[in-house]
């Protein structure tokens, strides 16, 4: 009983953690540079909800697409203020622009909001629902379906519209994509909307079980960093599948074990990983040069 | 905007730059009494609520004392803290309200006491008054005392003896854990688990089934206030023992988050209980802290106001120079809003603490116990 | 006298100009007359940090590679000095050099299966380790003193007097940080400088090179280990306790963000960056509760000003008004002679498939001293793979190369052109700042022993190794008959160009044979009557050359035996004539029009 409660949890905490991912991913794949702001994103999308909800009292379920929204635009003012000035630049360039971002998100959000833990409206409502003796949080529920919606309408945009397949285009090769008549740049600029809006869409779904605080993105980041790279770079399924096994590996070891022994033993593992295989527990999706 | 405006904290820093701002005036006979504390990072939280209290204390000076304060932010790292703490003292201060954080402190306390200003703090590492630091004065309850009263709740009162304590993985934690673990073992009560866990884990279903499943009667908690609200919501949703937390389940902060029924039957051990007062004078400072701030007030921000009351009583029975400060607040007494501090020789001014319980019917505690001159065993 | 001098600008080098002394100068007064308590406790973590940024630069500024382990490092140097110091009260002479010894130990052991790993999984091992140390100093309380870390260490003691806090700590570690950055200036102006430069930016030119870049990072993470451990034994020393806050991710971004913002792998830079971000909250604080959200902003805005960071666009900004005369190009030197006799290359049933497609399914091939062998077949067929596979790019599933007695398949790349196998690639290198000179003189250093840290530390004779391989290179550049575009920067020049400066850069290894991807291509007709007269001369002199070429009229005067390669078989071999006539050479390859190949 309690060991499915607990895989429900691990699988609510998962695909939150895989939105995280998959947004961390795309950005990744359109521009070639790590966003260390996407933890922070998340973040802000947890007390969006949070400065929204007041104005809608409706359940957060119906607050999400405006979290979408109102992220996508901070999306790409990121991409404006953090990228774009610096599109022929050195790599190294993006990673001080998006943590530059990260500081500006975590010490706005402490001004604003105060460092107090705060907590989004739930999905559906509150409460727990009993299935045959087992009692399953309702929210752990909601998260679940909420995520996978999410993955699979990402999924689909990518796989099966022009936008998507221009999207991928502009990723595997972006010189080729212009030349054959895609923006790039609007490309990329929508890379950073849609993996913004993910990272907001993690964050309404933790801030309500989880509570959000100004500090609560920096954890997130590395997770999408490690889910990525057991995934296999660049990969969208590797870092779903990833972010699910970071997961339950925590849940698991730290139900059996201990937390201390989770987080040694996520490190190790990822060490073991990356000695005995260097490219990633999956492969690796991005090309690289011969 | 509106939004913006109606957080307290912006009021907060309004006062703050407000006052700031009428420095160049008052420069003249004004006493100086920088506040230090983290309103960045992890314990922004603790640290809103020490400013807060100091800030309302210092607005209240008796006798007429013209004071002069700066809130200067420490982060979370030594270093800032020190570089902070010089920067203060370019104006030779009288004293100093210091960080809650004990790493921050353990870096301040030498170059305070070089520099010769007393530091007020309420920060609970036990070791910041263990090192024969003259300058140092802790106006909170350390661990040795509220953990007593933790331990004792728990053995005596509740008589549970199989408790599972459940730690945070930090400095606090770690301070918490090796008090509680001497006030069980002084008692014969053995913990049938002790875990720490990290600041950043996010579901405490595991340790909590692991505590079920060690027999545990009670949950012992010593955990930040969003551990402690998640401890407590998985708690209410997944059933077992009941839980004795640590102060800052006692805060309103963490009870905001939590449903009055998920609070149901959670104790906490705190120094005081300053949203719930029980005399007219905490009933004044509670009208007082809600006027100014829109919120109420934490154990740590009335331990503040306390500790800064207490400073500014000694200058106002004329105090006026550090040394004399110091030695007034090494020997004198003061009765604050939350308890009597005096302290025992080595800076320790707080030894009381008390137990506050929820009902299930509010976010507001009640206070079930009142432990006083609790000492550790040595 | 003479030898002073050369001894001293040896150390110093000759690019140390007035802007820098300017620099510390001001640094200095500044330290000096400032005076307040607050301003040299700042000064000092700022030398602090601008040590470790040094050490970072190595790393990361030269090595190329995103470490995330520095802070690591730094935290593991502070841990040493404070347990040794608070728990043990062990003193500063023991405790400093055991707090540089530590980190560079723990590079040592993670070395070997961490600094293989490709850019993000580098990155991600190292943050791995970080990550650990993290837990140990939190968890093994009874040493490190748990989360609180430990109090209570004692200051610098040297000649029996501990060192007062403000000034006199500040001299000292000020001290050290101009020795680091002068020691970090003498292995970076030469031949370690050349070679990290080829390593950073173009790793495959590298190893064509004979540069051993495995050692190189290697090199270059015990250095920046070593940096990091004096520096965390002198944060230690400032700020007088040690806390787990040392190894946490903050301390790493700091660096990283110094090293970026001040300009990397520039020395002025580190210490820039470090001086300019110590300070830059703390001139923020009177903005009041949003002060941080302030330095964000400050950092975005100096990193969209200026991406290379501010000593790179100082740099650029001095570029353009004082325009830098190309210098004067060194007198060539002729190549010693080679004493082995030449031996013959021979390729024996190589194959290698990728996801169970055979790019090469067992080739067998020699090459005679002095021969020049022509290898074609359509796209796709194998020829760049076998190349590959020649030079240990790829990794050969079976089959063995051997160059005289020697058997080379399996040996590192860099190892196989030192062996005496010098190439091209089809795209030619992407360095783009080198002069050209200095592209081929990196290969010269690279068979030598020049980069050998021995040899490194010495000044005077390194500088005189460097002048040399010049020298050499200028020769052989005049080989190909590019001596005019010796100090011109690669980028600068045209494709065909570029493409000899190349050949060049191969025949600097002195090899036994040549493997030439396409040299013909880009060239017009008087052009590639030239190439093909000096690679006959060369030829001539006893190289063994492969020659992978679509242009057959090109081939014709040029080799002696073409090989036709198709879905990675030999398809035929015949003198250039003969293939042009083989029935099979013409569907596989040339379609059915005879004589015109694409």
């Amino acid at each position: 009983m309690i060991a499915f409660q607990l895989l429900i949890n691990a699988l609510a905490l998962g695909a939150a953690y895989a939105l995280v991912a998959l947004g961390f991913v795309l950005i990744l794949n359109a521009t070639g540079a790590v966003n260390f702001a996407q933890g922070d994103l998340v973040m802000a999308g947890g007390y969006v909800a949070i400065a929204l909800a007041p104005l809608l009292p409706v359940p957060a379920l119906l607050l999400l697409p405006l979290v979408l929204l109102v992220m996508a635009v901070l999306g790409l003012l990121l991409s404006a203020l953090a990228y774009f000035p610096l599109l022929a630049r050195p790599p190294s360039a993006v990673f001080i622009s998006t943590i530059a971002v990260g500081i500006v998100l975590q010490n706005g959000a402490n001004a604003i909001f105060g460092a107090a833990p705060r907590a989004a409206p739930p999905l559906l409502g509150a409460g727990d629902l009993a299935l045959g003796g087992i009692v399953l949080s309702r929210q752990s529920v909601a998260i679940i379906a909420v995520a996978s919606l999410l993955v699979l309408v990402q999924h689909l945009i990518i796989s099966r519209t022009q936008f998507g397949r221009a999207l991928r285009a502009t990723a595997q090769d972006r010189e080729m994509a212009r030349a054959i008549g895609i923006g790039a740049n609007a490309m990329i600029a929508a890379s950073f909307a849609l993996g913004a809006a993910l990272a907001g869409a993690a964050g309404l779904l933790l801030a309500n079980q989880f509570f959000v605080t100004p500090t609560a993105g920096s954890d997130l980041v590395v997770k999408a960093y490690i889910a990525v790279a057991i995934g296999g770079w660049g990969s969208l399924w590797g870092a779903v599948a990833g972010a699910l096994l970071i997961a339950v590996f925590e849940v698991g070891v730290s139900s059996v074990l201990s937390y201390t022994a989770a987080a040694a033993g996520l490190y190790a593992a990822l060490l073991a990983i990356l000695v005995i295989r260097p490219q990633g527990f999956f492969g690796e999706a991005a090309q690289r040069r011969a | 905007m509106a939004l913006c405006l109606r957080s307290s904290r912006l009021a907060g820093i309004a006062i703050a730059m407000a006052w700031t701002s009428c420095i160049p005036l008052a420069r003249a006979q004004a006493i100086d009494i920088p506040i230090l504390v983290p309103l960045t990072g992890f314990l922004s939280l603790e640290g809103q609520s020490q400013r807060d209290g100091a800030l309302l204390a210092l607005t209240q000076a008796p006798g007429g004392i013209a004071t002069r304060h700066r809130v200067f932010d420490t982060a979370t790292s030594p270093e800032v803290a020190v570089n902070a703490l010089e920067k203060a003292l370019e104006d030779r201060p009288l004293a100093i309200v210091a960080s809650m954080l004990g790493t921050q402190m353990l870096a301040m306390m030498p170059v305070a006491q070089d520099a010769k200003v007393p530091l007020v703090t309420i920060s609970g590492t036990a070791k910041i008054t263990a090192l024969g630091n003259p300058w140092v004065f802790r106006f909170f309850p350390g661990d040795s005392v509220v953990k007593v009263a933790h331990a004792r709740y728990v053995a005596e009162v509740l008589g549970k003896l199989h408790p599972a304590i459940i730690y945070q993985s930090d400095a606090y934690g770690q301070s918490g854990l090796e008090y509680l673990t001497k006030a069980f073992a002084a008692r014969a009560v053995a913990p049938v688990l002790s875990e720490g866990v990290d600041v950043s884990v996010k579901d405490l279903l595991p340790v909590l089934s692991k505590a079920r499943a060690a027999g545990a009667d009670v949950i012992v908690a010593h955990l930040h206030a969003p551990s402690t609200a998640l401890l407590v919501k998985q708690a209410a949703s997944s059933g077992g023992p009941p839980i004795v937390a640590g102060s800052a389940m006692a805060t309103p902060a963490t009870a905001a988050l939590l449903e009055p029924a998920e609070l149901r039957g959670v104790c906490a051990e705190t120094a005081s209980a300053p949203n719930v007062p029980d005399t007219p004078a905490g009933e004044r400072f509670l009208a007082d802290y809600r006027a100014v701030y829109r919120s109420d007030p934490d154990t740590y921000a009335l331990a503040q106001y306390d500790g800064t009351m207490m400073v500014l009583d000694a200058i106002a029975k004329g105090a006026r120079t550090s040394e004399a400060l110091r030695a007034a607040l090494a020997g004198e007494s003061f009765t604050g809003i939350a308890m009597r501090y005096k302290s025992d020789g080595t800076g320790d001014m707080a030894h009381s603490a008390m137990i506050v319980c929820y009902d299930g019917a509010s976010r507001l505690p009640k206070v079930v116990r009142r432990y006083d001159d609790v000492d550790a065993p040595k | 006298m003479k030898r002073l001098r050369d001894r001293v600008t040896a150390w110093l080098g000759d690019g140390l100009n007035a802007p820098l002394l300017l620099g510390a100068f001001a640094l200095a007064a500044y330290s000096l007359l400032a005076g307040s308590s607050y301003s040299l406790r700042l000064m000092s973590v700022a030398g602090v940090y601008a040590l470790l940024t040094l050490g970072y630069q190595f790393i990361f500024g030269q090595a190329g590679a995103l470490s995330l382990a520095q802070g690591t490092f730094f935290g593991c140097g502070a841990y040493v000095t404070g347990i040794l110091g608070s728990q043990l009260g062990w003193g500063f002479s023991a405790t400093f050099p055991l707090s540089l010894l530590a980190p560079v130990l723990l590079a040592g052991l993670v070395a070997a299966p961490v600094l293989r790993l490709e850019s993000h999984y580098f990155a991600l091992a190292t943050l791995g380790i970080g990550q650990v140390m993290l837990l140990i100093a939190v968890h093994w309380q009874v040493v490190t003193g748990g989360a609180n870390g430990l109090a209570g260490i004692p200051g610098i003691v040297l000649f029996g007097a501990t060192l007062p806090r403000g000034l006199p700590l500040l001299a000292t570690i000020w001290g050290i940080v101009a020795f680091a950055a002068l020691f970090a200036r003498l292995l970076t102006c030469g031949a370690w400088g050349l070679a990290f430069t080829v390593v950073r930016e173009d790793p495959l030119a590298a190893a064509a090179s004979g540069i051993d870049a495995a050692a190189l990072r290697f090199a270059a993470f015990l250095l920046s280990a070593l940096y990091a451990g004096a520096a965390g034994a002198l944060y230690v020393h400032t700020i007088l306790v040690v806390s787990p806050e040392v190894l946490e991710f903050p301390v790493m971004v700091a660096v990283l963000t110094m090293a970026v913002i001040g300009g990397r792998a520039r020395i002025a830079g580190a210490i820039l960056g470090a001086v300019l971000l110590v300070h830059l909250p703390e001139w923020l604080r009177f903005v009041g509760g949003t002060y941080l959200v302030a330095y964000g902003g400050a950092l975005l805005f100096f990193i969209v000003l200026a991406p290379d960071g501010l000593v790179g666009a100082a740099e650029l900004l001095l570029a353009r008004l004082r325009p830098a005369r190309p210098g004067v190009p060194p007198a060539a030197i002729a190549l010693p002679p080679r004493v082995a006799c030449a031996p013959v290359l021979a390729i024996d049933d190589l194959a290698k498939s990728f996801g169970g497609i055979a790019a090469v399914a067992g080739v067998s091939l020699s090459i005679a001293p002095g021969e020049i062998v022509g290898l074609i077949g359509p796209n796709g067929s194998g020829k760049t793979t076998l190349v590959n596979l020649v030079t240990g790019l790829y990794r050969p599933d079976r089959g063995a190369v051997r160059l005289g007695e020697r058997a080379l398949a399996g040996l590192p790349p860099a190892a196989i052109a030192r062996a005496g196998i010098g190439r091209t690639f089809q795209n030619g290198n992407s360095l783009e700042a080198m002069s050209a000179l200095d592209s081929v003189a990196t290969a010269r250093l690279a068979v030598g022993a020049a980069l050998a840290f021995r040899r490194v530390l010495r000044p005077v004779a390194s500088r005189r190794t460097l002048a040399l391989a010049r020298g050499e290179a200028m020769h052989c550049l005049e080989l190909l008959g590019v001596a005019a575009v010796a100090m011109q920067r690669c980028r600068a020049l045209p494709y065909g160009t570029r493409r000899r400066v190349e050949i060049a850069r191969a025949l600097a290894l002195q090899p036994a044979v040549l493997l030439l991807d396409e040299p013909a291509a880009g060239l017009d007709g008087a052009e590639q009557d030239d190439l093909a007269r000096r690679l006959g001369e060369l030829a001539q002199g006893g190289i063994a050359i492969l020659v992978i070429e679509h242009n057959m009229d090109f081939l014709m005067g040029l080799a002696q035996r073409i090989v036709c390669l198709d879905r990675g078989r030999v398809l035929a071999v015949g003198t250039p004539a003969a293939i042009r006539r083989d029935p099979d050479v013409l569907t596989a390859y040339l379609g059915a029009a005879p004589g015109q190949p694409a």
